[in-house]
């Protein structure tokens, strides 16, 4: 059954093959950007010059505080003494962490329960729509400082409080976007023609239903992600998010880069602000790529010239 | 096969009632969120001075330590009473706090979504109909790239590169402090208030001062504008109703503009209600950044300082604005579109 | 027909057209009110200051925090006061105060003077101010203050008594060598008893007292406003009107003193900012000693805190030198004692037992003699905000000053400051950080609130001859009995490190140049005397 929901996705996602023309260059610009900050979380421990909390050198010399960006430290030091460019290369890390812990956990409760209860209807989905909406009128943001708060009570303010927080406030979206989905195609034709001829729920969901669904997710998923980076950096600014001997967090390190900027130094702001900006962009060219490609109405297929067969000579056109 | 469609009037009622459950849903979130987050506003305030027995007398004095489900009852039965309390950390009316803080919050969103409508829709049409031109990408680019600043760091750079360095607009707060304290607040929409003064100094120190945060804020929401005008153009581009008004020879200028672009604003419609919600987590960026005296940052501070009752008021308040908002956009949308009703 | 482009088009166009009017015409809108330059200040100037403090209540039975009680001390008198540059208190409202036995004060008061509603001053309003703040025992207020005069919360009635309209005399339940300090906190103003009520508070926008301003306006978060009392009884004020703004954050208070937006920037510039404005044409940044100060606190009985080996080492280790200048831009100094330099009976008592810079040698000596294994694991706690911005770059400091030597291993964990504030109580954290901001300028109030019962933060700490030299020194108002007991337990305390003090605040403005008097009014005391600044 697994197999065949995998390959069936991988079906879904043919038209990304065939892309051309400007929606393909944006995909790949995304994939790019995207994998850029991939790589760079992976390989942190190798490429970084220093730790993210180191503030001397092999030798025992403390690192200026401050210093504007020289060969030793390209991107300057920070008012901690530690080094900017390995804080926005670990940062990297960091960031993808808690943005896929948050994806994943948002799709594991939302993608399910928006099936079911869009599929099934009744009590339970009116009942689910109405917390859902609820949620989702929330200011995002307060929903995940009240929910921070709440969580560094058990778990202290680290990568797994500020997951939870952003995903609670995503849950609502994709369950959302999923059973508005799946409550209008439940209405075609060839759903029902697949339960008038008797076949299971579970067949139509797995079978009918969830292919077409999933073509949507990835979008939503990417999108979703390039926010989960702006919030967590609001949470790191508002100061309810990760602390900085914990880990390097981009949000963190610009909330203490403000009252630098003001004293001539740009360099502590400027780098960890400029790679939320390339990774949130990055992701949006890739949720936005993948939408134009993807979405039917939005898509352009390859033209090929059609070439005819050269025209058999008729026996009465002599 | 099409389900009966039901009357607007029933869709009406069906919607106004189900208003209720969702602010009482609401309403038990925040006040769970409040009482099981850790603190109380006695702690929050005195914490570093006094010692525990001291604390603990204080917290029983100020009912802290009942019953949660007794304070829940009494906290409905408050909000029933329209009673909003008044707050614990400063003595202030809630519904002071509302007025005020709120009307600053207003203005600044009203003007923020001025500059969004404008640049985002204009900018969107634009795109739409440049389809995957130099022009196009650009545009694209923009939108996206706005959004993806943090709203604190635009507008840090919007106050240090036009405040500081070109000494242009003022970067903090509503007015001037003179003009504060001489300008007599009957709406407490700085604007209009000015108008009503009469004094040109005054008017024009009020409007410079909602420029930068007001663009600010805008221009975010114009980059998520953009995007969403654009796809919205480009999926009624393909519309038969189109390709029919160009097969009857109309020019293409006519069918985009008079055709096209109406019907592609009608969903947008729909998604600026929740917008609304990405609005107001803004504001409290944009507030912080700009000092504006708006609820968003209140919010914050109360929620600091466990001033639960202020916490309470104030999103009571919110959740009445979205949820308002929210209907009228599905009242408008079930009126255009009778396959929204239930 | 329109389309919705040539709407939105109009809109901005019509947007853009206003704020082009507004920018291009009027004149430029003033930005301080001046009048005919004199010699020394204009009389008739607005000072403009501002601040990232916020005001909680100006009602003298609930307020405590010190941006509230700087507006009290310029709205309302005391009976005693400190005056510029002191540290000792002096009569205020009355003309003269003495003991006249230890337990009894007398004070006479000031004839002729008028609450600024037009109410002449009464020993009867002496007694309803006191008998009101033990009764309301308002949740913000600081009543707990007048412990030796009353229980919170219970009033008897024969607390004071006022012979005369011109005499009011205290009945202590016990002596106290502080209560001329207390008589010149904000708590301790004096409010008109035919306006206030009895047993409720009254509304902030409408203080009365007997002071050299009147507030006229307060907004909340945005602006207070106060101007001159012309009918006050002392000296006049030197500015015709003060306007205080609250910024939210530092940046934006930054911008506001590089712009000119406000006279005076006071609390709470980061060292940082401070730094980059020291060398600014047009701006002078003063500094006048402070008392606040910070410090490293053991719960004795958990572990490795409960063992004095420990402890000593870790008074051995700590940099203040480093703290004071990698972290705050010299804009703290060291402190080597819990009583903060620039008080009556400071002796540096951690200097003299562990010497000025950190000695790695004496700290290892103290772990090996006491067989304690090293590394010494320890978790300190500290919280991000409500002790300033850089408690997360001075807790690193401190982390990588202990570990630097071999000698420990160090956890650093923070929480927000209410769950913190809850859990200090709880024997949760070993060692953790805490502040200090003295209610009167005297060595007591940093003795009395730290020793006795383990301290008001619950840390175990129990010695009872320091319990005795607290006793001694508020029973005694011979100023060498005093000065004795406050060096004894200064030096028992070093001894023991139940806390390791670490620096000491300076208090810091930015001030424009032209604006003079702020430096005069920076002293221990933390009264900000609006009456004395002036413009040119």
């Amino acid at each position: 059954m697994a197999s065949q929901l995998i390959a069936r996705a991988g079906r879904a996602f043919g038209p990304v093959r065939e892309a051309r023309g400007v929606p393909r260059w944006i995909v790949w610009a995304g994939i790019v950007l995207t994998l850029l900050f991939v790589v760079m979380a992976l390989t942190a421990p190798w490429i970084s010059p220093y730790e993210f909390d180191q503030y001397k050198d092999a030798s025992g010399q403390r690192f200026v505080k401050q210093q504007a960006p020289s060969s030793a430290h390209p991107f300057g030091t920070n008012v901690q003494s530690t080094d900017v460019m390995s804080r926005v290369i670990w940062g990297a890390r960091t960031e993808l962490k808690v943005v896929l812990f948050a994806v994943v956990v948002s799709l594991l409760v939302g993608l399910p329960l928006g099936l079911l209860s869009g599929y099934f209807g009744g009590p339970v989905d009116r009942v689910l729509v109405l917390i859902m909406d609820a949620l989702f009128a929330f200011p995002y943001l307060l929903l995940a400082i009240v929910i921070a708060f709440l969580l560094s009570d058990k778990f202290g303010s680290g990568v797994a409080t500020a997951a939870f927080a952003i995903s609670a406030v995503y849950i609502p979206q994709y369950f959302r976007v999923v059973r508005n989905h799946v409550v209008s195609l439940r209405e075609e034709s060839y759903v029902e023609a697949a339960r008038a001829l008797g076949a299971r729920p579970r067949t139509v969901i797995g079978r009918y239903v969830f292919q077409n669904v999933v073509q949507s997710v990835p979008v939503i998923a990417t999108l979703n992600a390039a926010d989960a980076i702006l919030t967590l950096a609001a949470l790191g600014f508002l100061g309810y998010g990760i602390q900085p001997t914990d880990a390097a967090e981009w949000g963190y390190d610009s909330s203490r880069a403000l009252s630098d900027a003001g004293a001539g130094i740009w360099w502590t702001g400027l780098f960890p602000g400029m790679a939320i900006v390339l990774l949130v962009t990055g992701l949006t060219l890739l949720g936005e790529g993948l939408n134009d490609v993807l979405n039917p109405v939005l898509r352009r297929r390859k033209m090929e010239p059609v070439t005819l067969p050269p025209r058999a000579p008729q026996e009465d056109e002599a | 096969m099409a389900k009966p469609t039901t009357s607007l009037r029933t869709y009406a009622l069906t919607r106004l009632a189900l208003v209720l459950p969702m602010l009482w849903i609401l309403l038990t979130l925040v006040f769970f969120m409040m009482r099981v987050a850790p603190g109380d506003p006695v702690t929050a305030a005195l914490g570093g001075r006094l010692p525990e027995k001291e604390l603990q007398q204080r917290r029983h004095a100020a009912g802290y330590d009942k019953p949660l489900i007794v304070q829940y009852v009494d906290y409905l039965g408050d909000v029933a009473r329209l009673n909003f309390g008044t707050t614990i950390t400063d003595d202030r009316p809630v519904t002071d706090v509302i007025v005020e803080n709120g009307s600053a919050t207003l203005e600044l969103t009203f003007w923020a979504m001025v500059v969004a409508l404008s640049v985002g829709i204009g900018l969107g049409l634009l795109a739409g109909r440049l389809r995957d031109s130099g022009a196009d990408v650009s545009i694209r680019m923009f939108g996206i790239v706005v959004y993806a600043m943090p709203a604190f760091f635009l507008g840090f750079l919007a106050q240090l590169l036009f405040g500081e360095r070109l000494g242009w607009l003022p970067t903090s707060g509503r007015a001037s402090p003179e003009v504060q304290f001489l300008l007599p607040t009957h709406t407490h929409l700085y604007v209009v208030d000015a108008i009503i003064y009469g004094d040109w100094a005054t008017f024009k120190d009020v409007v410079l001062h909602l420029i930068l945060p007001a663009a600010t804020l805008g221009l975010i929401i114009a980059g998520v504008l953009i995007r969403l005008v654009r796809v919205n153009v480009l999926q009624t581009m393909k519309g038969d109703y189109i390709e029919a008004a160009r097969a009857r020879g109309i020019d293409e200028k006519s069918v985009v503009y008079r055709h096209a672009f109406k019907n592609a604003l009608v969903p947008v419609v729909t998604v600026l209600g929740l917008q609304v919600a990405l609005l107001m987590s803004g504001a409290v960026l944009t507030e912080t950044t700009f000092n504006w005296p708006g609820i968003g940052f209140e919010l914050v501070r109360y929620l600091n300082n466990r001033d639960y009752i202020a916490v309470q008021g104030i999103i009571t308040f919110f959740a009445l604005i979205v949820i308002f908002i929210s209907l009228l956009i599905d009242f408008v949308n079930a009126w255009i579109d009778p396959r929204v009703r239930y | 027909m329109r389309t919705r482009t040539s709407r939105g088009l109009r809109l901005f166009v019509l947007a853009a057209a206003v704020v082009a009017l507004a920018a291009g015409c009027g004149s430029s809108s003033g930005s301080s009110s001046g009048g005919s330059g004199g010699g020394g200040g204009n009389s008739d100037a607005t000072i403009i200051m501002g601040t990232t403090d916020t005001a909680i209540h100006f009602d003298p039975a609930n307020a405590y925090d010190l941006h509230s009680w700087n507006i009290i001390y310029n709205v309302y008198d005391e009976l005693m006061t400190i005056p510029p540059g002191g540290n000792k208190p002096v009569p205020s409202l009355a003309t003269s105060c003495g003991w006249d036995d230890p337990k009894t004060y007398t004070c006479h008061l000031r004839s002729g003077v008028k609450f600024q509603n037009g109410d002449p001053l009464t020993s009867k309003d002496v007694e309803f101010s006191f008998q009101r703040s033990i009764v309301i025992n308002g949740d913000q207020g600081a009543c707990y203050l007048f412990s030796s005069l009353a229980t919170c919360g219970k009033w008897k009635g024969n607390e004071i008594s006022t012979p005369d309209p011109q005499t009011v005399t205290f009945h202590l339940t016990q002596p106290d060598a502080t209560w001329p300090f207390i008589l010149a906190t904000g708590a301790a103003a004096i409010v008109p008893s035919s306006v206030y009520p009895a047993t409720k508070l009254q509304p902030d926008d409408q203080p009365i007292g007997t002071g050299p301003y009147k507030l006229v306006k307060y907004q909340p978060g945005v602006q207070t406003v106060l101007e001159r009392n012309d009918a006050y009884w002392g000296t006049p004020a030197k500015n015709a009107r003060v306007l205080i703004q609250y910024y939210k954050d530092t940046p934006s208070l930054k911008l506001a003193i590089q712009g000119g937006d406000v006279d005076i920037a006071f609390r709470n510039l980061t060292p940082t900012d401070i730094s980059s404005l020291r060398g600014q044409s047009g701006l002078k940044v003063v500094e006048g000693q402070g008392i606040e100060i910070r410090y490293l606190v053991f719960n004795v009985k958990l572990p490795p805190s409960d063992q004095l080996a420990v402890r000593r080492s870790i008074a051995y280790l700590i940099d203040r030198q480093s703290i004071a200048h990698n972290v705050y831009n010299d804009t703290v100094q060291p402190l080597y004692s819990m009583v903060p330099a620039g008080l009556f009976g400071h002796i540096d008592s951690y200097k003299t037992e562990y010497g000025a810079t950190p000695n790695p040698d004496l700290a290892k000596k103290e772990l090996t003699d006491a067989g304690i294994a090293t590394p010494v694991p320890i978790t300190i706690w500290w919280t991000p905000t409500h002790y300033g911005g850089g408690s997360a770059d001075e807790y690193t400091e401190i982390k990588r000053e202990l570990e630097g030597s071999g000698l420990f291993k160090v956890t650093l964990k923070s929480e927000e400051w209410d769950q913190y504030a809850v859990d200090r109580g709880k024997d949760i954290f070993p060692a953790f950080q805490l502040g200090w901001f003295p209610d009167y300028p005297d060595a007591d109030d940093y003795s009395a609130y730290f020793y006795p019962n383990g301290g008001f933060w619950n840390g175990h700490y129990d010695n009872p001859q320091i319990d005795k030299a607290i006793d001694q020194e508020k029973a005694s108002t011979d100023p060498s009995v005093r000065e004795a007991a406050f060096a004894e337990i200064q030096t028992l305390a070093a001894k023991d490190a139940p806390t390791i003090p670490i620096w000491q605040g300076k208090q810091i403005a930015v001030v424009r140049d032209g604006v003079s008097g702020v430096q005069e009014t920076f002293d221990p005391a933390y009264i900000f005397r609006f009456w004395l600044i002036s413009k040119t």
